[in-house]
């Protein structure tokens, strides 16, 4: 039972990361550097848990902000280049942080030992959650909650006149902008908002991990970030969910029978996914034929729609 | 700082230039491919050091020179084969897609080199290796200065492939204009497919030559290659090869002096923080490729 909720645990985490890759390829941007927010927020968060002993219910909103205010100041230089650039730049951003938390040392003395962050060999003992009490339900339930919340947070900001404006500069910057959006504004406040929500799946990845290090954060996970919201479709925020549980929960986890296969079948299966749906899971024309209830076939203008998308 | 100070100094920066040259290839790959597909293949890098690994296959029955083309050629293989499956029959207008298949092929390909060796780093046949040229009071390692002229060799020959060959001229045109190329009678799928092979063969070259230069083959490698790749791309400027072979020698020499003033910890900040600096005061990159019309 407690594999099953250390996975349910998993999947919280990486829906978030999800989310907050959703937010910065809503405006057409591709950015593989959510891995270096949630490898901030993680540490940024441990760090306040552990050598300062401050309550998570503090530390994480901090992780969140420090996160989100380091994604804006990147936002201003690294947005001004877009498409492949901005993919290198945001890998570059990424690596970057990544290599300073593995110079990153910073021991202090607390009741408990030694703690802190230690170069090359990470960062152990966020034991938050054990020392307190908490058991295994009660971090599934705070990590879903926040799923919970952030969705909702998404879901109205997608509906809200920000959600309209960063659509219409996913759809076509040239067309935004002469239309009076300011362009830098869209890019760097959904670049900030998901380096912030980045930055409290960190916080949460660091407690029910309790042992952080360099390579947590690799390029890899960056890549997984994006490959939630894209291969689930961007149309709709359930489609990050659904693309997460079926990554983590069903090949990651539910084809461990396979052995080593597994993780062989694993990229095919991601090009398997973009060869049959390229527009992702759940796609628009589908979101469409269900919200109508009625037979396929109809070639309205939301498949047009999507083609431009990106 | 004393004499012999920065005579190490430069001779650390000649060794690094002379491994640029592998940075170089990865990169034309990348940008030829950018070139006439505005698309990014991100198993290029991986496609590259699988070609080395399958070209360890032979190296038992065969001296060092035909392993290094065999992987050349395998590279090639390898090229046309990621060009059908990750973007033949991918709706082009949809970069998202592309970018995520290619991602999925990186991770097949990795997983297949670790799944194929266990893991474990493979022996690689070397060139030269033993040998030391006196210049002045430099050294030349035998086995950079080949890879050095190896990876001359292929940009010479890449350079002759583009401008006095018709494929060469049916690349330019569609990385120019694909709908006029269309138009002239060229055959746009078969151009962009000639591209992937002419960028594989070239990505073959480079992963028997870093290899051959440090000796083993690991599927650690992949990734770190990929990273380098793309930033030799940019800052070389998207879709300018003598961009790319001027950046990848500089981010090579660069590489190798960050590692001797600060450590091999901390070399890929600088590289990166390099790269960013480039973005944000050169944008375009060292050559920018002029606007299209379209």
């Amino acid at each position: 039972m407690d594999f099953y909720l250390g996975l349910m645990q998993v999947i919280g985490v990486h829906t978030l990361l999800g989310l907050s890759a959703w937010c910065v390829l809503h405006t057409g941007q591709v950015s593989l550097a959510q891995g270096g927010f949630f490898a901030i927020g993680a540490y940024a968060a441990g760090m306040l848990t552990t050598m300062w002993g401050w309550p998570l219910g503090l530390a994480l909103p901090v992780a969140a902000i420090v996160a989100g205010a380091i994604a804006v100041a990147v936002g201003f230089p690294a947005l001004r280049v877009k498409g492949l650039m901005l993919v290198v730049a945001t890998t570059a951003f990424a690596e970057i942080v990544r290599l300073v938390f593995f110079n990153f040392t910073w021991r202090v003395e607390t009741p408990e030992g030694m703690v802190g962050p230690d170069g090359g060999l990470g960062f152990g003992g966020i034991r938050y959650f054990q020392s307190n009490g908490w058991t295994s339900t009660d971090v599934l339930t705070l990590i879903w909650a926040l799923v919970a919340a952030v969705m909702l947070l998404l879901w109205w900001l997608d509906r809200s006149r920000i959600g309209t404006l960063w659509r219409a500069v996913g759809e076509d910057e040239v067309a935004a902008q002469s239309n009076g959006i300011d362009l830098t504004a869209a890019k760097v406040s959904a670049f900030g908002i998901g380096g912030a929500i980045a930055g409290i799946a960190g916080g949460l990845f660091s407690h029910t991990t309790t042992h952080i290090e360099h390579g947590n954060f690799s390029i890899l996970l960056a890549t997984f970030a994006i490959a939630y919201p894209i291969l689930g479709g961007l149309k709709s925020l359930a489609g990050t969910l659904v693309a997460v549980v079926l990554i983590q929960g069903i090949l990651i986890e539910g084809l461990r029978f396979l052995g080593d296969w597994r993780s062989l079948l694993f990229g095919a299966l991601i090009l398997l996914v973009m060869l049959v749906r390229p527009g992702g899971v759940l796609s628009a024309p589908l979101l469409a034929r269900v919200a109508a209830g009625k037979a396929p076939k109809t070639k309205g203008p939301s498949i047009q729609g999507e083609r431009r998308h990106a | 700082m004393s004499l012999l100070d920065f005579l190490d100094l430069i001779q650390t920066l000649l060794d690094g230039v002379m491994f640029g040259t592998t940075y170089a290839l990865i990169g034309i790959g990348f940008t030829l491919i950018f070139g006439v597909m505005h698309k990014i293949n991100l198993s290029y890098a991986a496609a590259s050091i699988g070609a080395a690994y399958l070209s360890l296959m032979v190296a038992s029955v065969a001296p060092s020179p035909i392993v290094y083309l065999v992987a050349a050629l395998l590279g090639g293989v390898l090229g046309a084969l990621v060009y059908f499956v990750c973007f033949r029959f991918l709706p082009l207008d949809k970069p998202l897609a592309t970018l995520m298949s290619t991602v999925g092929m990186l991770l097949l390909m990795e997983e297949a080199i670790v799944h194929a060796t266990a893991g474990m780093p493979l022996n690689y046949p070397a060139a030269f290796s033993g040998v030391v040229f006196d210049v002045g009071p430099f050294m030349l390692r035998g086995d950079l200065l080949f890879v050095f002229a190896l990876g001359c060799a292929a940009m010479v020959g890449l350079k002759m492939l583009l401008e006095k060959t018709r494929l060469g001229l049916a690349t330019r045109a569609v990385a120019q204009q694909p709908v006029a190329a269309r138009l002239c009678g060229m055959g746009v799928d078969r151009t962009n497919a000639s591209t992937f092979v002419i960028a594989g063969l070239l990505g073959g070259t480079a992963g028997a030559m870093t290899g051959a230069a440090i000796g083993v083959l690991s599927p650690l490698l992949t990734l770190p290659f990929t990273v380098k790749g793309l930033v030799v791309t940019v800052i070389g400027g998207l879709g300018s090869v003598p961009g790319a072979i001027i950046a990848g020698l500089l981010v090579g020499g660069a590489e190798n002096l960050f590692q001797f003033l600060r450590g091999v910890s901390e070399r890929d900040i600088y590289v990166m923080l390099m790269l960013f600096a480039f973005l944000v005061f050169r944008p375009g990159g060292l050559f920018a490729a002029p606007g299209g019309r379209d």
